[in-house]
């Protein structure tokens, strides 16, 4: 298989990257070896549009944050992303956290950061009554925002698609292709040989590994872990913004904030690990969050609590992220260490990435326009957020959108048959695409339905449905015929 | 040798404890700890030919559902539950049923019937 | 065309039925029962097992047998039916029932009264944080049933089931009786959350062992369950170090408690108690939103399936009167008050328009002689223990209220003898 590109990862920087280039006339092949997107960190994490105080000026971070920032206040319409521009306060408890304020507003201010300004305990506490009495000032950002992150990869992608970029679910890059000139000339997968002249690795945790593969180590991926609490949609009025700790050198700290969907949640951690794909919770963990997220929320309602999870991070040793073309390979460029604030930077870091290959390897590819480049796209219809004109119009128009599967958030059959047409082919996939599962019952009620829909819309036995592919099969066979064929029998 | 035996009554949702004395033969001589006789009609089955209803599911074909509940019409010989069990799993029936309706006939030899325990429609 | 319903109930589950006859019976002209499944009966039509209605029907049925009879009666006495239809949203000021269905679209109903009987649903996984991966395996204890007794599948090979909630011990003979294995029931508390019949019935009769005090740490596995951590706990429910111990499984079913299910209820501006988790109600199973009755365990999680049924039937009588008019407005609102051992009870006020049965729960066992009361002087009865696995009922006719003009507040408790 021939193409122009290949991108290595669909998380939100590979997505981002995908969606970007195919802006112009080019084949586009995205890989990713998990099942259902968003997958890696781009699934688990702070779902934060950062508003570009954090990070010193003069580094990557730095210079993509800002741009981001703008760039997703403009995407969220044109790709139909749930975004809450609700801003963010990072709060200080005492003199010290003061001066690290006054550390981040001109760091601001340095990066262009818009609006960015101290208020006090008492301001915090107006738009915020239930944080701590003891915060004595917070600094607001009123250009962050948080995202549905689960929409956004799929949106990027989706994008990218309906522009002319594919998409391999299921494909393991297990090694690149060279050319006679010492160029890049593909990748080895699970699924045979994708060639192209150019790749780019956006391989997440494994971003290190790939490009040791092209001899490059330049770098060292530090996989991190975040465990987080999820609370129910009732406790989200508790917090109606991203509330911030002061960073210690671990990380930003412990956060609180209200999802783009209104529910309730708290973390990460920080625990730096060997394994990237160890997503495993810890009870040392989720402690450390809960006692982060009472520090900022003294009455944090953790019996609301519906889930916990933990994403791993791509965490740099010189903390910053490392994005370039090689040299040597050429055609081969790193989108590599993309974490906090990469959510917010992708798009950013997508442009960069466009501008790179158009400036230091046009021999490679040639960027010529694609006129017929479709920004817009549409998410899956969202029947909890219609109003009951359009809720009766669609049902008229299909009546698998008058049936109800996911009772939790209002997903109707109509939304699951949709995701399936856009790509589902797992329960987490409906997951990420319609939010069926991501209510207070975690699926309880809704899972065999969907299993059910998944085995009748493609016609698969419903043993065969996974949760989210490879060996996570949620049957085990048919009762009778597994009782008779017990061993010994 | 007498002998005491304790069980937990399963007759009702109180769960009475029962503390059963037998003779030297083996025969019951008292029932205590029940509240109410079944407790000790209870008993006296235990300790002779302890029985339990039996509850599962058969193989329908055409129906609403493609398993429909059945139950053992009486308490079955709790010896021969797993017995049972296989016999029921080989069974395939076609819908409809209906509630009631006897499926197996004195399953095992045990003078029980099995009977389907809903109505199921076909489809 | 929709705006001629009596009664509007919500859920055919045991105590949706029972509303129906119970407001058909009160005189009620259009008593509409609204189901979102394809089928009657609701969660009793997935409990094949015996066990239901001995004290209405003097035998043990099945829950598809126990219901068989109530929707019969139902059937006979002129309940409307309306299945595959789900109600998703309750307008707070006007009432107003929005339904869906496949045929009729989307549709809102504007019934006289309105009865919420849409039962409980399970406590999930994340609502005790267990550390570890999130593989697939793990359900709650009714979706497994749901599985096996209603589609025909096996959810797993080796099971072992967190918590000892009736739901779960049922289900555990049930994959035994289905060729599964299960390695054994822990339960976190000192004592059973299920019935102790289900114990012996369930385990001791296959040889499961029973764990107290014993609770899963940590789940293993990437893509389907390979295992979890158990260890005991101490008084503190903290899991005491050096205890751990690793076990071979596909399967982790959940038996940890069920919550009312009140989302639609939230929606309708309805107050919820904090500890039941259900409407705050009166003796006449009636809301905070007067025009609304609830009944079952929508509002208080019962034990049998009899009391749910015979709350339906209060739930709709009173419904059918307040449609025709027949409760009085300046009704009496007596709170009632629970002691020290009282973890939660239903109602929470008092009329005195009828007789009246308060159910509760203690909150840690009494295993001796006791006495359950209601001051001032209305009931008490002697027990043999007390259990939180087990309600106990308080009972008060309407006229010792009548008697008692001056009654501000009535306290009902549990306490040794």
């Amino acid at each position: 298989m021939n193409y122009d590109i290949v991108i290595i990862g669909s998380g939100i920087t590979g997505a981002s990257i995908a969606r970007e280039l195919s802006r112009y006339k080019l084949n586009i092949a995205v890989l990713d070896k998990a099942s259902e997107l968003p997958a890696g960190a781009s699934r688990a994490n702070s779902s934060m549009i950062h508003g570009g105080f954090d990070d010193k000026p003069g580094t990557a971070k730095a210079k993509f944050c800002v741009p981001g920032n703008k760039l997703w206040h403009k995407l969220k319409d044109e790709l139909d992303v749930h975004i809450d521009e609700c801003g963010s306060f990072v709060c200080a408890f005492n003199d010290d956290e003061i001066k690290h304020l006054e550390l981040l507003l001109s760091q601001g201010k340095a990066n262009g950061a818009p609006g960015v300004e101290i208020v006090s305990g008492d301001e915090l506490r107006k738009r915020e009554p239930n944080v701590s009495p003891e915060i004595v000032a917070a600094l607001w950002s009123p250009e962050a925002a948080i995202i549905n992150n689960f929409e956004a990869v799929n949106a990027m992608i989706e994008s990218a698609q309906i522009n002319g970029a594919k998409l391999f679910l299921e494909t393991q890059v297990t090694g690149l292709l060279f050319d006679d000139k010492g160029g890049i000339r593909g990748v080895a997968t699970n699924k045979g040989d994708f060639t192209a002249p150019i790749v780019i690795n956006a391989g997440g945790t494994h971003a290190g590994e790939i490009a040791s593969w092209a001899g490059d180590s330049s770098f060292k991926i530090i996989p991190t872990k975040g465990e987080y609490f999820l609370l129910d949609r009732v406790a989200g009025t508790f917090v109606t913004s991203f509330l911030f700790s002061c960073p210690s050198k671990a990380g930003k700290g412990i956060t609180v904030l209200r999802t783009a969907e209104g529910n309730l949640m708290a973390g990460p951690t920080a625990t730096e690990q060997e394994d990237p794909e160890d997503r495993a919770t810890t009870p040392e963990g989720l402690a450390e969050v809960l006692k982060g997220a009472r520090k900022l929320v003294p009455n944090f309602p953790v019996n609301m609590n519906i889930t916990t999870f933990a994403g791993v991070r791509a965490n740099t040793e010189s903390g910053d992220f490392e994005i370039r073309a090689l040299t040597k390979p050429r055609g081969f460029i790193n989108a590599a260490g993309i974490k906090s604030p990469g959510f917010t930077s992708s798009p950013a870091i997508a442009q960069y990435i466009a501008e790179l290959i158009r400036e230091e390897l046009s021999d490679r590819v040639k960027l010529t326009p694609n006129e017929k480049f479709i920004p817009e796209r549409r998410n899956v219809p969202r029947f909890l957020y219609l109003n009951m004109d359009e809720r009766k119009k669609l049902a008229e128009k299909d009546p698998a959108y008058a049936q109800i599967v996911c009772r939790c958030e209002t997903v109707t059959e109509g939304q699951v048959i949709e995701a399936i047409r856009r790509g589902a082919r797992t329960i987490t996939a409906v997951k990420m695409m319609t939010r069926a599962g991501t209510g207070r019952c975690q699926g309880g009620f809704c899972c065999p339905r969907v299993a059910e829909i998944l085995s009748r819309e493609l016609n698969i036995p419903l043993e065969e449905i996974t949760r989210h592919g490879g060996g996570s099969k949620l049957l085990v066979g048919k009762t009778k015929e597994f009782l008779l064929n017990k061993e010994g029998k | 040798m007498s002998e005491e035996r304790k069980f937990i009554c399963v007759s009702c949702p109180l769960g009475c404890g029962l503390t059963v004395s037998l003779n030297d033969s083996g025969e019951v001589v008292k029932v205590e700890g029940n509240t109410c006789p079944r407790g000790e009609s209870y008993a006296r089955s235990e300790v002779k030919d302890p029985r339990r209803v039996f509850a599962s599911t058969v193989r329908v074909k055409g129906g609403k559902l493609p398993v429909c509940p059945i139950r053992s019409k009486t308490p079955a010989p709790k010896g021969k539950l797993f017995e049972i069990a296989e016999e029921v799993a080989k069974l395939e029936v076609n819908a409809p049923l209906k509630i009631g309706q006897v499926l197996i006939h004195n399953v095992c030899g045990t003078d029980v019937d099995i009977v389907a325990s809903r109505d199921l429609a076909a489809v | 065309m929709n705006n001629n319903i009596d009664v509007l109930i919500i859920g055919a589950g045991p105590a949706g039925v029972a509303a129906g006859i119970g407001a058909k019976k009160e005189g009620a002209q259009n008593v509409v029962v609204l189901e979102r499944d394809w089928d009657l009966g609701g969660i009793l039509q997935q409990c094949i097992h015996p066990g239901f209605g001995l004290r209405t029907f003097k035998e043990e049925l099945t829950g598809p047998e126990y219901m068989h009879r109530f929707i019969q009666q139902a059937h006979e006495v002129g309940v409307e039916f309306r299945t595959n239809t789900m109600v998703f949203q309750i307008d707070k000021e006007s009432n107003t029932v929005w339904t869906m269905n496949k045929e009729r679209g989307i549709e809102a109903l504007n019934p006289k009264a309105i009865v919420l009987t849409m039962g409980c649903r399970e406590r999930p996984l994340g609502a005790i944080r267990i550390p570890g991966t999130r593989p697939s395996g793990i359900y709650t204890a009714g979706t497994a049933q749901r599985f096996v007794n209603m589609e025909g599948y096996m959810p797993g090979k080796r099971a072992v089931i967190l918590g000892s909630g009736d739901i779960g011990l049922i289900m555990a003979r049930r994959m035994i009786w289905e060729g599964a294995e299960v390695e054994g029931v822990y339960e976190v508390m000192s004592w059973p959350g299920g019935l102790r019949r289900n114990i012996a019935q369930c385990l001791d009769d296959y040889g499961i062992p029973f764990h107290l005090k014993t609770t899963v740490t940590k789940i293993h596995g990437q893509d389907r369950l390979e295992g979890v951590t158990v260890a005991q706990v101490d008084d503190h429910m903290t899991p005491i170090k050096g205890t751990e111990r690793f076990i071979e499984c596909d399967t982790l079913l959940l038996a940890i408690g069920l919550i009312p299910e009140n989302e639609l209820s939230r929606m309708a501006g309805i107050e919820i108690h904090k500890v039941t988790g259900g409407p705050v109600v009166n003796d006449l199973l009636q809301t905070t939103n007067p025009a609304v009755f609830a009944a079952g365990n929508v509002v208080i999680v019962y034990d049998l399936v009899d009391n749910v049924s015979d709350e339906g039937l209060i739930a709709g009588a009173n419904a059918a009167k307040f449609a025709l008019g027949r409760i009085p407005k300046d009704a009496k609102r007596i709170p009632v008050k629970g002691g020290e051992n009282v973890r939660l009870y239903s109602p929470q006020f008092v009329t005195g328009e009828a007789d009246t049965t308060i159910f509760m729960r203690v909150t840690h066992p009494i295993e001796q002689a006791c006495k359950v009361f209601a001051e001032p002087g209305l009931y008490s009865q002697r027990l043999r223990y007390a259990r939180p696995g087990e309600m106990n009922e308080v009972k008060i006719k309407a006229e010792q209220i009548r008697n008692l003009p001056d009654l501000s507040e009535i306290v009902i408790d549990i306490q040794p003898v």
